[in-house]
């Protein structure tokens, strides 16, 4: 019957969420990994999700952490180029999957949403685009452009930007990503 | 040196070379910088502001240069007649639009010493804003330096093998 199977399953959440609520936020994952199955029989296609069972990923060299980003030692390692890394967090159509989904912490969440953005205005993910209507051609200019921390709409130009002991500098980067290590020489500089 | 004659080894210093430089998802201010040292002659050991020791700087793709940050919006070219209501103010998407060239001519042209050499420098600078370059200049090109800005690669630029390598990080 559903009616057991619901309320057990209303029940082991309710505990899970109770065990959850001493600890940290950590509890175990309610999805899966699915694999897309399609049947079709006579003039039925049936598409199933089908949740793989053993799943081989390889350990993480820190298994104690409490993010996949802590887990792996990438705290202060990625950059918006790092697209392999960040297209793990996003969904097809480029947008950020949601916290609760991913596992990440409040800080690595934001810091993978600031590259993930830098890297769509870069034009790194070519294939995470919204759904258009077809034929529709876009009147914007294409430039190139990379580090920028706000959408392209949304800036306005700097008419006067003063004299030099009080210049308004051009913001490039963003302040979430200074604490990332640096292996030249120079400084990440954020305003030019 | 060694083994070379006076004549060869006098054409060789003072000789005036002609330089390559992809402006492909390239700053423009960094290209302006390599590009001003070889048209001044600071990259010779025999520099002297008055001995016209500068080489010539093709510049190549300045159609598909690359501002960091938010400068395409923000950075404003302003201009004045010299008339009451003259200023003209464009951003820099407007005039790259206008002309493909302008953006990196003026980073150089600000950047080189003010004085009346500048001119002479600007006009060993050539600008193209695709890699189409006439048959005369492309016979004259002596070496291509490298360009300042490691371009990332992008999604689609990786093989399948590399993303297959790269581990998951998290499981739903």
């Amino acid at each position: 019957m559903a009616a057991p199977s619901l309320l057990r399953g209303g029940w082991s959440r309710l505990v899970s969420g109770f065990l959850g609520l001493g600890g940290g936020w950590a509890r175990p994952p309610a999805r899966a990994l699915r694999q897309v199955v399609e049947v079709t029989e006579g003039s039925t296609t049936v598409i199933e999700g089908k949740i793989i069972e053993d799943v081989k990923t390889p350990t993480p060299p820190n298994p104690s952490g409490q993010c996949p980003i802590c887990r792996w030692n990438l705290k202060h390692k990625y950059n918006y180029e790092d697209v392999l890394l960040l297209s793990q967090f996003i969904r097809s159509d480029g947008g950020m999957l949601p916290r609760r989904i991913t596992g990440l912490c409040l800080e690595e969440h934001k810091k993978v949403a600031v590259c993930v953005q830098m890297a769509h205005r870069a034009g790194l993910l070519p294939n995470h685009r919204p759904l258009l209507p077809e034929g529709h051609v876009s009147k914007k200019p294409k430039l190139n452009r990379y580090l920028t921390r706000w959408s392209v709409k949304s800036v306005k130009p700097i008419w006067k930007r003063g004299p030099k002991w009080c210049r308004v500098p051009f913001r490039v980067g963003h302040p979430l990503l200074m604490d990332n290590i640096n292996y030249g020489q120079k400084p990440v500089y954020l305003n030019h | 040196m060694a083994s070379y004659t006076k004549a060869a080894q006098q054409w060789a210093t003072f000789a005036r070379a002609w330089y390559l430089i992809d402006g492909k998802l390239q700053p423009p201010g960094k290209l302006a910088a390599m590009s001003v040292i070889r048209l001044q002659g600071k990259h010779k050991p025999m520099y002297h502001a008055l001995s016209d020791c500068g080489d010539h700087v093709v510049i190549i793709n300045t159609r598909h240069i690359a501002f960091s940050g938010n400068k395409w919006e923000q950075k404003v070219y302003s201009s004045h007649s010299g008339y009451p209501g003259g200023l003209k103010q464009v951003t820099a998407t407007q005039l790259h639009l206008k002309d493909p060239t302008a953006v990196v001519k003026l980073a150089i042209y600000r950047m080189l010493p003010k004085n009346l050499h500048r001119r002479t420098m600007m006009q060993r600078l050539h600008l193209f804003p695709e890699d189409v370059i006439p048959e005369d200049i492309r016979n004259n090109l002596v070496e291509e330096l490298a360009q300042p800005r490691r371009i990332p690669k992008r999604l689609d630029e990786y093989t399948q093998e590399e993303i297959d390598a790269f581990p998951m990080l998290w499981t739903p």
